[in-house]
């Protein structure tokens, strides 16, 4: 079962306080022994200031041993530390959080400073404080309030490094108290920071000084940093995908976005099992429409299984799991049998893991409807117990499972169970002309309107903008009825 | 005349103490001498000389013409040597005198007899009409060599008389062999033989008389003046000697005892700068003896006695090895390139032994002629001159002298074992770099290194490194420290990345990824090559470069083809082969139809080459692309027939083949590759695949491929694969339904394997079928368009591809990166990206001639991999 798992491949992406969830899951969980996961939680907690649960940890693994020293030193040490930051940043937080302050603060960041300095003699360096406090609350534990001060930094500082660390910082302060929807707007302003700075200088600083990354800290190489960025970008995203109410489509969107679907296959091809996941859970937001009240479903979003399976393909050599095998042999080798193996390993992973460990039961039954789909529209004629065994499920169940698929999914006119035979008889007529037609002509509009656009911000000729609006009209006619469309098309084309 | 050759015998006892009359004599030498034979000896000599000119031309009119002059030259010739005769009677001759005298008469008795085509007479000497006055047995040329011999180890020049003779000889002997192979009428037996014989004495002679020869036929009137038979300086006084001989000017007053022919030369490490600078001043000058200097300086070196001193002639002496050869066509010789070799390890050991001397490209001007210490400079002394050249230079001569020696001969083999010398010397070079920190011809040094290595096997690898652990001075990165060829590969390719000179970054990467290739690591060889760019670049890049990227395309190519993945080896492939010029693309032939080339561009084509050892065999190259193009193909062309569908063709040089091979009304059994392939395709088409794999597998050219076995166990698998798809493509119209159980009979193949290719194909909607699981059949269905609905459905077909040629157009015109709408939505993101190919594609045709290619790899940065490096488009 430990081969399967990712913890250790993926706290190296994270920041230390974010790993005790998942070394916490994993005590739950007893994958690996207790104790070790213990010790190891003891270490990881030994590195930051939190030494009361330090402390806690240690008499859990030791017993019967004294605590040592060390601890009441560092401990006093920290309360001291943290009145002196404390006592520095009040006095910044008394100017701003007057409201008379806050009123006259604008969106220049520069102004504001120059505002700050001229009336209430406040200095940039001041400011940094406000940081400084912030980070030590994180480290020891206090997210919340590691959110607060960092938030206000952010507003105020111009300091681009600072700032882009804040970000982090918040980020990871906002994952932590569960803060869902915020952190999920961070996350998103954070994304777009380092997608548009291509120079990015390191994103060092706050945090780096307490990641257990591996990769080095001082990155010269300007693409590569923001390739380390999107990394750990993409790892701390998962806390906040896999918790938040939509997440599976965010994160479909998000990683499926030319370049993060690089980076994963670059620098993190184990995400692949997150995100085969994501597009198995999502299947009914990407089979039927969306419910509402949920974000439109990009187009990304709804062919995100057909083009996951492709790189799934590509990336084998580098790394499969169960789940990606599922979709392996499901989609591409099309052999229900191993697919149906796959699946029940697959299950057992899902649960085992972390991030989606609740949503096991939801993976196999969006598994399940996966198979079935894509054997019904293979077979004519389908022997229900069969399809039962396939699917996990005893002929009873099956047969209930059968007829609420046949309701739930387009082919209900199609499908037929034969109690007698006990078979499914599957008609599909094949797809009639008009409709291919239909099919074939459907995005022209659109696209020839982004064309005549683009024409017109290009300032392009005449002559092929005439073509462009020819065209405009002819595909709308093809929509309005099939019958006149022959001879409107061939007007059209002529 | 006899009397002088039955002299020959006792000569050598006799020479010494007639050496010495000679010397009394050399006042006479100096001044001009209008009677003595000396005098005599050249003028006739001249004469001689306009003759064989003359002669010469004759010589080539025809055989006919020889026969009625062979009286009247033979007693030309016969008068001749009765007067020189006579005079030797009357005068007393020195033996220097009578060697000159004797070798002319030898030298025309060769003339005429080759005239006359009579080589029995020159090469075996038996009594001919033109030598039947020599009853002695010895052949004349045999005659003449031994004299000469003489004449060298009693440390006199060659006279120019000797050279002249072998000269007109080869001349002569070329002559006939032409004629002979002419005319039907073969010589005598005898007379043949003794041709044959003479050419290789001839061919030997002149072999060792080399430089002389060269040096001779540049400026004939020069060496002869410089070579006349001057009584040699004795040591009899140290101030008398000096410019007595000709052409020593250059050895200047240092030596003590002087002359070309001085049978003691002594070099003195005082006198040592300033005939090194004199070497220098004459270096380059039309009549400079080449090979004299290399001697010179080779002697020098001997007298070398401080380490400054040694670096300065070694240098001297290096660059003047590399001199001695300016033609460019030809290759140095053997012999010189191995001392220069040594020469190099040598100067490198000199070097790295004393850190307190550094050599530099660029220095300060300092006196060429002062003795220069670390004492004297105050630190470490810079001396103008370039190792890293040296090697480079080294390396090329080695590789060029490959390209002209004959790949198939012995001779070629034991130039190989060079390599490990060669490999040697680049090692230690490289550990000095390394000891010196000089990154910068570090980086160049470990460039050559890698070139070495990166195409060969691990045997072979393993070879070269074995020679270097015996070497005292290792480089950082050896066989033996880094484990595997792959991680010394490795750790070579990552110091160059390293390195700030962008050529040798691509240029690693290139043998970085080749080496993955070949050793059978696909993927990472693919990223790898994704990942770097290249192909965005690689037009602008230096032809060898190109030729380089070609190689590892290719090798890519075949490695993906051994590795089972046939569409990724016939896309990668494909490039390469519809420009048809293969050969000429991987720099393994001159191709030259359609072509006109200036000489100056054939010579280069020419001298880019790559030795033999280094091609890549391009009929396993053809042998693996067509058959993986036939196996892509083929299924494409049956579903064609049954969908009446356009689609594209995938490869072109298949398709081309296979039609041709359809015209032929007989097809008699297959002979070569193609032919195998062709008739195998044809098999396939009929569904017959044990045919067709029996034929591929037959096939003689994958003994050379390695783990051949399976490489064929492959591809009969891929084979059934493709057979069943094939077979169902073009029998689905007969049928209505199909037992899944015959299918999997017929084609030996698994139910499930066939039932999930029968999926798939259903699943992509290559086949309107469905599959019924009880009764184990495929069930087809069949639909029939009217003519307004098939009609109907090309007209939005059109449409839709008018819509794309129109964004193309504007993609086109706009620049696609940039964007000109936000359009990175599902598949319309594609086509953009697709049409970026084209484009692309499109200024590869444009490309210039030759080398430039491209792979189409570029949406790497897009999605990195989910598509081929060379990913077909497909037109909608």
């Amino acid at each position: 079962m430990a081969d399967n798992d990712l913890t250790k491949t993926i706290i190296p992406y994270l920041d230390r306080h974010l790993a005790f969830p998942l070394l916490a899951w994993l005590v739950d969980n007893s994958i690996f022994p207790v104790n070790e996961v213990q010790i190891a939680q003891y270490e990881l907690a030994k590195g930051t200031n939190m030494h009361d649960y330090a402390v806690s940890l240690f008499q859990q693994i030791h017993p019967d041993e004294p605590v040592p020293e060390e601890f009441a030193n560092k401990r006093e040490e920290v309360v001291s530390t943290n009145e002196r930051l404390q006592h520095e940043a009040l006095a910044v937080l008394q100017v701003i959080e007057n409201p008379e302050v806050a009123q006259s603060l604008r969106q220049d960041k520069i102004q504001n400073l120059q505002y700050l300095k001229d009336k209430h003699n406040l200095m940039l360096e001041q400011i940094t404080a406000l940081y400084n406090f912030g980070q030590f609350q994180f480290s020891y534990g206090n997210y919340s309030g590691a959110a607060d001060y960092l938030y206000h930094f952010r507003v105020l500082s111009t300091d681009v490094d600072r700032t882009t660390s804040a970000h982090w910082g918040k980020l990871a302060s906002d994952i932590l108290t569960g803060n869902w929807e915020v952190a999920l707007e961070e996350l998103n302003t954070l994304r777009e920071i380092i997608d548009s700075r291509a120079a990015a200088s390191s994103t060092t600083s706050l945090l780096s000084s307490t990641l257990t990354s591996t990769s080095s800290n001082v990155v010269s190489d300007p693409a590569l940093s923001q390739l380390h960025s999107r990394t750990w970008l993409v790892h701390w995203s998962l806390f906040v995908y896999f918790n938040h109410p939509h997440g599976r489509t965010f994160l479909l969107d998000t990683f499926m976005s030319p370049a993060y679907l690089n980076t994963i296959q670059t620098s993190c091809p184990w995400i692949l099992r997150y995100l085969s996941a994501a597009a198995v859970l999502s299947r009914k937001t990407s089979s039927s429409q969306s419910a509402p009240g949920a974000p439109p479903v990009s187009s990304r979003v709804r062919n995100a299984l057909r083009e996951i399976v492709k790189v799934i393909q590509t990336e084998e050599y580098q790394y499969q799991d169960p789940i990606t095998t599922f979709l392996k042999e499901l989609y591409v080798e099309f052999d229900f049998e191993a697919a149906q193996k796959a699946l029940k390993e697959a299950v057992d992973v899902v649960g085992n893991d972390f991030f989606l460990g609740e949503f096991k039961d939801d993976f196999l039954d969006n598994a399940r409807y996966l198979i079935s789909e894509a054997y019904c529209r293979i077979h004519q004629k389908i022997d229900i117990s069969d399809l039962s065994e396939r699917l996990n499920l005893t002929r009873d169940e099956g047969e209930k499972w059968i007829v609420n698929l046949i309701r739930e999914t387009r082919m209900g006119a199609d499908a037929k169970i034969d109690l007698e035979k006990n078979v499914i008889e599957i008609n599909r007529p094949p797809q009639l002309v008009y409709q291919s037609v239909i099919e074939k002509t459907r995005g022209l509009a659109l696209r020839t309107q982004a064309i005549g656009t683009a024409v017109a911000r290009a300032g392009a000729v005449p002559p092929e903008k005439q073509m462009q609006t020819r065209e405009q009209q002819e595909p709308q006619q093809n929509l309005q009825s099939n019958q006149a469309q022959p001879t409107a098309t061939v007007t059209a084309a002529a | 005349m006899s009397r002088f050759f039955r002299s020959v015998g006792s000569e050598s006892d006799t020479e010494s103490s007639e050496d010495e009359l000679i010397t009394s004599d050399e006042e006479a030498t100096q001044k001009p001498r209008a009677a003595t034979t000396q005098k005599s000896a050249m003028s006739r000599f001249l004469k001689s000389g306009s003759s064989d000119s003359e002669s010469e031309s004759e010589d080539s009119d025809s055989d006919s013409d020889a026969k009625p002059k062979r009286l009247p030259l033979r007693d030309a010739s016969d008068s001749e040597s009765d007067e020189s005769d006579a005079r030797g009677a009357v005068k007393i001759l020195s033996a220097q005198e009578k060697r000159v005298v004797e070798m002319e008469s030898i030298g025309r008795a060769i003339e005429n007899a080759s005239k006359i085509n009579d080589w029995v007479a020159i090469s075996s000497g038996l009594p001919s009409s033109a030598a039947r006055h020599l009853a002695d047995p010895v052949t004349e040329f045999d005659k003449l060599a031994r004299m000469i011999q003489r004449q060298q180890t009693s440390a006199y020049s060659i006279p120019p008389l000797y050279l002249r003779t072998l000269l007109s000889l080869d001349e002569s002997l070329g002559n006939a062999i032409s004629r002979e192979k002419e005319a039907k009428k073969k010589m005598n037996a005898t007379n043949a033989r003794a041709l044959t014989a003479m050419k290789q004495k001839v061919k030997k002679a002149s072999k060792e008389y080399e430089h002389e020869i060269e040096s001779f036929t540049k400026n004939s009137e020069e060496y002869e003046r410089n070579h006349a038979p001057v009584p040699p300086a004795h040591s009899q006084g140290p101030a008398q000697p000096k410019k007595t001989t000709l052409g020593s000017e250059k050895e200047g007053d240092e030596f003590t005892t002087v002359g070309k022919g001085g049978k003691v030369v002594q070099f003195t490490s005082e006198g040592l700068f300033k005939s090194l600078q004199a070497l220098q001043e004459a270096r380059g000058k039309k009549n400079t003896d080449r090979g004299e200097q290399i001697r010179i300086l080779e002697k020098l070196l001997e007298v070398a006695v401080t380490t400054y001193q040694r670096i300065r002639v070694l240098l001297a002496l290096i660059s003047s090895r590399f001199d001695y050869n300016s033609s460019v066509v030809n290759y140095m010789p053997l012999d010189l390139w191995l001392s220069a070799q040594k020469e190099v390890d040598q100067l490198v050991a000199v070097v790295a032994a004393d850190t307190g001397y550094s050599i530099q490209e660029v220095t300060t001007d300092y006196d060429e002629t002062a003795e220069r210490s670390p004492m004297t400079e105050g630190g470490v002394v810079h001396i103008r001159g370039s190792i890293i050249s040296f090697i480079d230079r080294l390396d090329d001569e080695f590789t060029r002298s490959l390209q002209n020696i004959d790949p198939h001969g012995t001779e070629y083999v034991e130039r190989l074992r060079d390599e490990r010398l060669l490999y040697c010397t680049i090692c230690r070079a490289q550990a000095f770099y390394e000891q010196t920190h000089q990154s910068d011809a570090l980086g160049r040094v470990i460039m050559r290194r890698l070139e070495h290595i990166y195409s060969k096997p691990n045997a072979v690898v393993q070879a070269l490194e074995s020679a270097l652990d015996l070497s005292e001075t290792k480089p950082r990165m050896s066989l033996s420290s880094e484990g595997t060829t792959t991680s010394l590969i490795h750790g070579l390719c990552v110091y160059l990345y390293t390195t700030t000179n962008s050529l040798l970054r691509t240029r690693a990467m290139l043998c970085h990824v080749y080496h993955y290739a070949l050793h059978n690591d696909y993927y990472t060889a693919r990223d790898m090559l994704l990942m770097s760019h290249l192909q965005e670049s690689i037009h602008s890049a230096d032809v060898t470069t190109q030729i380089l990227y070609n190689r590892t395309v290719v090798q890519l190519g075949l490695s993906a083809f051994r590795s089972g993945l046939i569409k990724e080896a016939q896309t990668t492939l494909l490039d390469i082969f519809t420009t048809q010029r293969v050969k000429e693309l991987l720099a393994q032939g001159v191709h030259q139809r359609f072509q006109n080339l200036t000489p100056e561009q054939e010579k280069a084509e020419k001298q880019r080459q790559l030795p033999f050892h280094m091609h890549i065999n391009t009929e396993l190259l053809e042998a693996a692309f067509l058959v993986s193009s036939m196996l892509v193909e083929i299924p494409l062309l049956a579903s064609i027939a049954s969908e009446e569908l356009k689609r594209k063709i995938i490869s072109k040089p298949f398709r081309r083949l296979l039609d041709f091979a359809d015209r032929q009304i007989f097809t008699g059994p297959p002979e070569s590759t193609r032919d195998h392939i062709m008739q195998a395709s044809r098999a396939l088409q009929e569904g017959d695949w044990e045919r067709c794999r029996d034929l591929i597998q037959s096939i003689k050219i994958w003994s050379l491929m390695p783990e051949a076995t399976a490489v064929k166990e492959m591809l009969a698998k891929r084979i059934q694969e493709q057979a069943v798809k094939t077979y169902l493509f073009t029998y689905a119209p007969q049928y209505s339904t199909l037992s899944l159980s015959l299918l999997s009979r017929t084609f030996a193949l698994p139910i499930r394997t066939a039932t999930s290719i029968i999926s798939k194909m259903i699943w992509n909607e290559e086949l309107s079928a469905s599959i019924d699981q009880s009764d184990g059949v495929v069930i087809f269905h069949h639909c029939e368009f009217s003519r307004t609905q098939s009609l109907a459905q090309i007209i939005a077909d059109k449409v839709a591809g008018l819509v794309d040629q129109n964004e193309k157009a504007l993609d086109a015109k706009i620049g696609g990166i940039s964007g000109w709408v936000d359009r990175a939505e599902g598949a319309k993101g594609d086509k953009r990206e697709q049409a970026q190919e084209r484009r692309g594609r499109g200024e590869r045709t444009r490309g210039s001639r030759g080398t430039a290619r491209v792979g189409r790899g570029a949406r790497f940065a897009q999605g990195l991999g989910n598509q081929m490096p060379g990913q077909v488009i497909q037109k909608a």
